[in-house]
């Protein structure tokens, strides 16, 4: 499914929270149309590494490359980049203040990437592929946990991003909700979006990743295809971690 | 619905209270002497004041500053007992004495003979306190001015103009507003003089059809017509007249001042140009009280020379410097709330962080009175200024500094994966706050902002001390010429709150539209 053309890459990436070191050192590289999934115990640092490749947290150390550029130059305009990198979050995140329609709006105007009308019409368009056209002037707090997490995912669709960055975005819903954001998420992987996920669903991970990443210890304990990490787990780590969570 | 059968009660419960308090005054004064008379009576009964040797062991009152008030602290200390209550009007004092709060009053006799004339039940004692000079006060450095203006006094006294401005004002009743004093026409080559003054001081300084008038006034002009300057009088406090003069603020004191030997060491005085006395007043338990009826306190007060004229240019400067200061306490406020907030999170802006704090921890430190007291009199010392300008510039950073803590306290409550989903798509810091986090930062916190701008609003009262005239001066004003302290007070009392319920309204009804757009 991936091609080779390198979309983020990560060289001895290190970060450390008030002298702590969280990340110690993270190198890998994502390519075009490839599923990353990131699982590993929790507090390891995968919200960390996640956050640090938009630059969410600033990189102690080591360097973040988008599609050639060093991100961690401070020359260099984060705002364009973040552009391209879509993120999804747990908490969904989405504007309270705004309907549904605005929320998908909002960004790509203010940055002058369409016009009013066009953004209404991808708007449209976005809500009408998840099935929720009727709630374009809704508000949030009119919505399910499912739909507003759905919402947010084509919210970051409307800037036309190269990758699209979940923090485990099926955590905080009930779980009668979960099936229809993953649904979502593996429609857009089927259309060839390169995404990096940290999830807790390791069917997820291994019906859609084409790539899984164990983190441990801020640390890339193992990492494979879904069939080499779960079907054979080398480290006792990760087995251990594996045997909880299956 | 509901709120407004509240607004119409409050309003009734007002006007009633208005007229209960008026009537209760009325009739305690007609029927002094009886029955109501022994409310009264028992709480004066403590000191009885007949003479100058009753003093010590008294509760005297006079104004603030004034030469009554020197006079008398010295009793303060001498383990009398003697308790001297200070108050910045004489008509306060005055109208303490008629509640029986003191026993006396001591004070200019010219002021005490109108403060009789007008309240019933006073009188003066026979024996004066003592006997002073008035003369004007003039800086220590502008010997130059000083020798003008003896000179100006001399050639004034020399020619009898200044007798006859005495008369006009202090003489007998055939004489008494017989003589005014018509500006000459000269060319007036030589810049302006600048007449501190505060008028609240009959005969020698009062307002009269909104402008300032008086001996010391009339004066002043003439020797502004001897000098070939033009005349400039600025109304202020009484204690407030000296740092001005000092200050350059102003080039010279007009306030019936009374030469004295502590005032000598911050200024210098001119020759006298009157003597006065000091008086003692005391409640005249046999004197038949001139009562006036509400109808005519409420004329006095209002209408007559169309005195309701000083409560309505007094609102529309309180509600021009409220407006302004408020649009300065915004701009300046949400500056300092981001600054503040940007560092907290992302640890930048470290110096203007370090000098927000600074400015914060002053401005909530000290009272918003002191703040307008330096600002006019040490800031601005050396500059002529517009005091609507000085009055907005106070209040503005004042507010700045609630509004700042009050906005940084809503962005914080602006949950933090907000400005992470803005940043994430791109947009810049600015972008994100101003779009998103902000409005929610705002709708938060607009109940909190509206009740700082409120109080704003009834902190501009204050205004008076630098002598601008607010809505509370535009009362105090009629109140030095009517010598009633109730209905002004009521009135300005009842107009403030008429403001600041609607204001409460309008908040609350932009609060329901804001929540209405949400859940
Ligand atoms: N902003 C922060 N300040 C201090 N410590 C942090 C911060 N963010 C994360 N950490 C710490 O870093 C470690 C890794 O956190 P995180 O990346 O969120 O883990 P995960 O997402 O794998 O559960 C945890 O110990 C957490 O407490
Ligand atoms: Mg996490």
């Amino acid at each position: 499914m991936s091609d080779n053309t390198v979309i983020l890459e990560t060289k001895n990436l290190r970060k450390s929270f008030d002298g702590q070191e969280v990340l110690k050192g993270i190198t890998t590289t994502i390519k075009k149309g490839d599923v990353l999934a990131l699982i590993g115990p929790s507090g390891c640092g995968k919200s960390t590494f996640l956050r640090s490749l938009n630059l969410l947290e600033i990189p102690t150390d080591g360097h973040v490359l988008f599609e050639g550029t060093d991100l961690t130059d401070r020359s260099v305009d984060i705002n364009q980049v973040r552009q391209k990198i879509g993120m999804v979050f747990q908490q969904f995140n989405l504007f309270p203040n705004m309907t549904i329609r605005e929320n998908i709006m909002l960004a790509p105007v203010k940055l002058g990437k369409l016009t009013r009308e066009e953004a209404e019409k991808k708007a449209v368009e976005l809500l009408a592929r998840i099935g929720l056209s009727d709630k374009a002037d809704a508000y949030p707090a009119q919505l399910s946990g499912g739909q507003k997490q759905r919402i947010a995912i084509v919210r970051s669709l409307a800037m036309n991003p190269d990758i699209i960055l979940f923090d485990e975005p099926t955590s905080a819903l009930d779980p009668e909700m979960v099936g229809e954001v993953l649904a979502v998420m593996k429609e857009l992987a089927n259309d060839g979006m390169t995404m990096v996920v940290v999830t807790h669903e390791m069917g997820f991970a291994r019906e859609v990743a084409n790539r899984v990443m164990f983190i441990n210890d801020g640390v890339i304990q193992e990492e494979g295809t879904p069939e080499e990490v779960f079907g054979s787990p080398k480290s006792p780590r990760l087995r251990e971690f594996l045997s909880k969570v299956l | 619905m509901k709120r407004k059968k509240q607004i119409l009660c409050l309003l009734l419960a007002g006007m009633a209270l208005l007229g209960a308090a008026a009537c209760g005054q009325s009739t305690a004064g007609t029927e002094a002497g009886q029955e109501t008379e022994t409310v009264q009576g028992t709480e004066t009964a403590e000191h009885t004041v007949t003479s100058v040797d009753d003093l010590p062991g008294a509760r005297i009152g006079v104004q603030l500053g004034t030469t009554g008030d020197i006079y008398v602290s010295d009793y303060e200390s001498d383990g009398s007992g003697t308790v001297v209550e200070r108050y910045n009007k004489g008509a306060d004092a005055v109208q303490a004495l008629k509640q029986g709060k003191i026993d006396c009053v001591v004070i200019d006799e010219q002021p005490a003979l109108r403060f009789v004339e007008q309240n019933g039940g006073l009188r003066i004692l026979e024996e004066e306190f003592t006997l002073e000079d008035y003369a004007f006060l003039i800086a220590k450095d502008n010997e130059e001015l000083l020798e003008k203006v003896n000179g100006a006094l001399a050639e004034l006294r020399e020619e009898g103009v200044l007798d006859e401005i005495k008369k006009n004002y202090v003489g007998a009743e055939s004489e008494v507003g017989k003589y005014p004093y018509e500006s000459a026409d000269v060319e007036r080559p030589n810049g302006t003089l600048v007449v501190a003054t505060n008028a609240e001081f009959p005969p020698y300084e009062y307002y009269e059809d909104g402008a300032v008038t008086g001996m010391d006034m009339d004066i002043m002009r003439a020797v502004c017509d001897k000098l070939g300057m033009e005349i400039k009088i600025e109304d202020m406090a009484f204690d407030s007249i000296i740092p001005a003069v000092s200050s350059g603020k102003a080039d010279i004191g007009a306030a019936g001042f009374t030469v004295t030997e502590e005032r000598k060491k911050n200024a210098n005085f001119s020759d006298t140009y009157t003597t006065s006395k000091q008086v003692i007043i005391v409640a005249d338990e046999d004197a038949v009280q001139a009562g006036q009826t509400l109808s005519e306190k409420f004329y006095n007060s209002f209408i007559k020379d169309s005195r309701y004229m000083y409560l309505v240019k007094g609102l529309g400067n309180t509600i021009v410097i409220t407006i302004f200061a408020v649009m300065i306490g915004i701009a300046l406020g949400f500056l300092i709330a981001v600054v503040r907030t940007n560092h907290d999170r992302n640890g930048g802006f470290t110096v203007l962080n370090a000098i927000c704090k600074a400015y914060l921890t002053i401005v909530r430190g000290t009272p918003v009175m002191i703040q307008l007291l330096i600002i006019y009199y040490v800031i601005f010392q050396s500059v002529t200024i517009n005091k609507l300008v000085v009055a907005v510039i106070a209040f503005g950073l004042n507010s700045a500094a609630y509004v700042a803590e009050i906005v940084r306290s809503g962005i914080m409550a602006v949950d933090v994966g907000q400005f992470e989903a803005g940043r994430s798509l791109g947009l810049t810091y600015r972008q994100t706050m101003g779009s998103i986090v902000m409005p929610q930062a705002v709708k938060n916190i607009l109940p909190a902002l509206c009740n700082e701008f409120i109080s704003l609003l009834k902190e501009t009262s204050i205004s008076g001390y630098i002598g601008f005239m607010d809505l509370t001066k535009g009362g105090d004003i009629i109140r030095s010429v009517t010598y009633d302290a109730l209905l002004p007070l009521l009135a300005v009392a009842l107009v403030y709150l008429l403001m600041v319920m609607g204001l409460t309204k309008g908040v609350n009804l932009l609060e329901r539209k804001l929540r209405s757009n949400e859940r």
